[in-house]
């Protein structure tokens, strides 16, 4: 299936007029469905570049993927030991933070372009910046930046490949996605970036949906569409397991 | 076998929580209590969020004390009225009590205060327990006569007296109301039912006769855990009816098999040994509070 996928890339590529280079790339699937037995899966970003390639032009070009979530905001606390205990103390609300960001590359990003460069198209986990800071002193909100995104590649959730572009050839490539379990649902995107000597030659977006389906969504939505019906269904049904067990109960002792 | 939890936004094995459940259940079913003092911290401990482990275990607590409601039904040793002011007084706890746990939400202290409550609570009812029984089980051993219970104390000098044939007693009805208020907070913010609070207050303070405490205490347990669960889904979406049924289904399979275990084991012995559990539990607390954090740092997706 995969290998047929590349063929058409590699035919598609090889039909393409060759007025210098160009990019084409997919996803393996573009939804993935949060079912009840969802422990994470892989999506696979792949591609082709549309050139004349060689040996020699090869080795000047890089490609960088990109997958990010919806946008969200994380409230980010700092705790300090007062008396013997380990309270919240400061908080920092950063504002249009990527939920998700995964980001491979073909080699260390800082080898493939300049910081300004790099800046500018937020790639790396030192250039995922918010939209917005609850705090206006950019040194007070530092190093709550940091932790937050500390925090997210510990939660698997933020994460950087320095090697994840793998190359079949001089124009197929891949790159595998890992998607953890515990990712948030909406639109996320994948940015495939085509570099050569440093600066951006051409750049693709491809639109992910996470979706949750079946039982879990509808609960999800049941409980925050009608949360009272909800709260009231979880009550009825607590109370008939409870009054039901005690049947079973009476039955065997 | 992995379960999403659709409300906690985590995967969880569903064996682990059939098996909390029922360890839970086991325990209440020995003890004769409910046994939310322990599936909370268990289930923040297993890495649920603390809020939705709050919630969700008010509705274990329904389904808990539905089942031990029944069976003291069945003896006719409830106080129905007793009950119905208490309630009264356990809707409103509930209420306030998740108003407050909303607002230590929204300030970031809603786990300290989890954590900070369980160690007070468990840490001093623990204590009273263990020193209570050792000293039953010493004297035990050379019997000596119990002082005889003061009929009257000072909560017959209040207002507003009200006849409760069950319970043969006349009383204010203030003192049942309070004691109701109290209950409700302690269910919406510590996620615990509160026999272990009522039971000893409706015997040492209100004094009614120790054969329906029980069935009263439980009916009370049954409408604040309702009402505290559907004020939480209402207020703060944190009711995972997911977890919510692998938890029941095993508290109820556990709860028949404490009942028999408890059968087996010396009353006092018992107590002795819910004291150090409840004292295990506080320390276990005690422990992650003062601990220096592996990060002082922390992440909260949204603007709570």
């Amino acid at each position: 299936m995969k290998h047929a996928v590349f063929a058409c890339i590699a035919l598609c590529a090889l039909a393409a007029p060759a007025e210098g280079e160009d990019l084409v790339s997919g996803l393996s699937q573009d939804q993935i469905q949060i079912t009840s037995n969802y422990a994470g899966t892989d999506i696979v970003v792949f591609g082709a570049i549309e050139s004349p390639a060689s040996a020699e032009t090869a080795s000047a070009r890089d490609v960088v993927v990109v997958v990010r979530g919806p946008d969200t905001a994380f409230a980010v606390r700092r705790k300090a030991r007062i008396g013997r205990i380990w309270i919240n103390r400061d908080k920092i609300t950063l504002y249009g933070m990527p939920s998700y960001y995964f980001l491979a590359s073909t080699r260390p990003l800082t080898t493939i372009a300049s910081a300004e460069t790099l800046q500018r198209y937020q790639l790396g986990l030192a250039n995922v910046t918010p939209k917005g800071e609850s705090t206006r002193s950019i040194r007070k909100g530092a190093p709550f930046r940091e932790a937050a995104i500390r925090i997210r590649e510990r939660q698997k959730l933020y994460a950087q490949a320095p090697a994840g572009v793998e190359f079949l050839g001089y124009s197929l490539f891949r790159v595998r996605v890992p998607v953890p379990a515990n990712v948030a649902t909406g639109e996320y995107t994948a940015q495939v970036f085509l570099f050569r000597d440093g600066s951006v030659v051409s750049a693709q977006t491809t639109p992910l949906f996470v979706d949750q389906i079946g039982l879990e969504r509808r609960l999800f939505n049941f409980a925050h569409d009608r949360p009272f019906a909800y709260g009231l269904a979880t009550v009825l049904v607590a109370m008939l397991l409870g009054w039901g067990s005690s049947f079973l109960f009476r039955r065997q002792a | 076998m992995e379960i999403y939890l659709p409300i906690a936004e985590m995967s969880a094995r569903w064996l682990v929580l059939l098996g909390m459940g029922a360890t839970v259940g086991f325990l209440s079913g020995m003890f004769g209590v409910g046994g939310g003092f322990l599936l909370t911290p268990l289930l923040i401990f297993y890495g649920v969020p603390a809020e939705v482990a709050v919630a969700t275990t008010a509705s274990h607590l329904t389904a808990s004390s539905m089942a031990g409601a029944v069976a003291q039904w069945r003896r006719r040793v409830i106080d129905f009225r007793m009950a119905g002011v208490m309630l009264a007084g356990g809707l409103a706890g509930a209420w306030m009590g998740v108003q407050l746990f909303a607002w230590l939400r929204k300030l970031g202290q809603a786990d300290l205060v989890i954590a900070a409550g369980y160690v007070i609570l468990l840490g001093s009812i623990g204590g009273l327990m263990l020193n209570e029984s050792l000293r039953a089980l010493r004297a035990a051993k050379s019997p000596t006569p119990p002082p005889p219970a003061d009929r009257h104390n000072w909560i017959h000098g209040l207002p507003l007296k009200m006849r409760f044939r069950t319970s043969r007693l006349y009383i204010s009805v203030i003192p049942p109301l309070v004691l109701g208020v109290i209950v409700g907070i302690l269910s919406s913010i510590l996620g615990v039912g509160g026999g272990f609070v009522i039971v000893p207050a409706m015997i040492y303070l209100l004094r009614m006769p120790a054969s329906v405490v029980v069935g009263t205490s439980l009916v009370q347990i049954v409408f604040v855990t309702a009402m505290t669960t559907i004020l939480h889904s209402v207020s703060d979406f944190s009711v995972d009816a997911m977890l919510a049924f692998f938890l029941i289904l095993g508290g109820v399979i556990g709860a028949q098999y404490g009942v028999r275990a408890a059968a087996k084991i010396q009353g006092e012995m018992l107590r002795v040994m819910l004291a150090l559990l409840v004292l295990g539990v506080a320390l276990r607390l005690l422990y992650g509070l003062v601990i220096s954090p592996r990060d002082i740092y922390s992440l909260t997706v949204g603007t709570p």
